[in-house]
């Protein structure tokens, strides 16, 4: 799991079927330093996250798998809105 | 998934059997500043994404990458690990100002 700064969102007609009405959002991977780093990335979201947070983002594709069936090809998986790094708000 | 550009395809003249009927696409990630910039330009290493949507060249793509990239052939064993999930439609991405720190 790593953390990671929402940037923004994304929209998509012609996607996987299994991808069906999913909130699809572009985060930036947060280093210990708190800088952004490496290439923007699309995870689904349920927990309502919003642009300029930091979210926690597992990479394990099993739950997706368990919501949206065998064949889905998601990966990264918002898991939880972030309050305190380190004891710091962010 | 990452964000890429699709800059061609690529055709085998001999493969496993399992990649029968395949398309195979070569990507260009978009890097974040190119991505805010929105200018068409990828900047990041190419790979090769197995497809089944079939966006054409130059058009915007999402793509997995791991072993949730064969899930789409379950329950057949495809040995891919880049898979085209979705073709972007649209893009609302704003990072913050400060740059240089991709």
């Amino acid at each position: 799991m790593f953390l990671a700064r929402i940037d923004g969102t994304m929209t998509s007609t012609v996607k996987h079927e299994t991808l069906e009405g999913a909130r699809l959002l572009i985060g930036q991977r947060l280093e210990a330093s708190g800088s952004a780093s490496g290439e923007p990335l699309v995870m689904l979201d349920t927990l309502g996250a919003s642009r300029g947070g930091v979210v926690l983002v597992s990479t394990d594709g099993e739950i997706q798998r368990k919501l949206r069936g065998n064949n889905c090809p998601a990966r990264l998986t918002v898991v939880g809105l972030v309050d305190f790094v380190a004891g710091q708000a962010v | 998934m990452r964000i890429g550009i699709v800059r061609g395809t690529v055709v085998l003249s001999a493969a496993i059997p399992e990649f029968r009927g395949i398309r195979l696409l070569v990507v260009e990630p978009v890097t974040a500043e190119n991505l805010s910039k929105n200018n068409g330009d990828g900047g990041g290493k190419a790979l090769i994404v197995a497809d089944r949507l079939g966006p054409g060249t130059g058009q915007m793509i999402a793509f997995t990458e791991g072993s949730e990239a064969a899930n789409p052939f379950w329950p057949k064993l495809v040995p891919v690990d880049a898979y085209c999930a979705l073709i972007v439609n649209n893009l609302d991405y704003q990072p913050p100002a400060v740059k240089g720190n991709s």
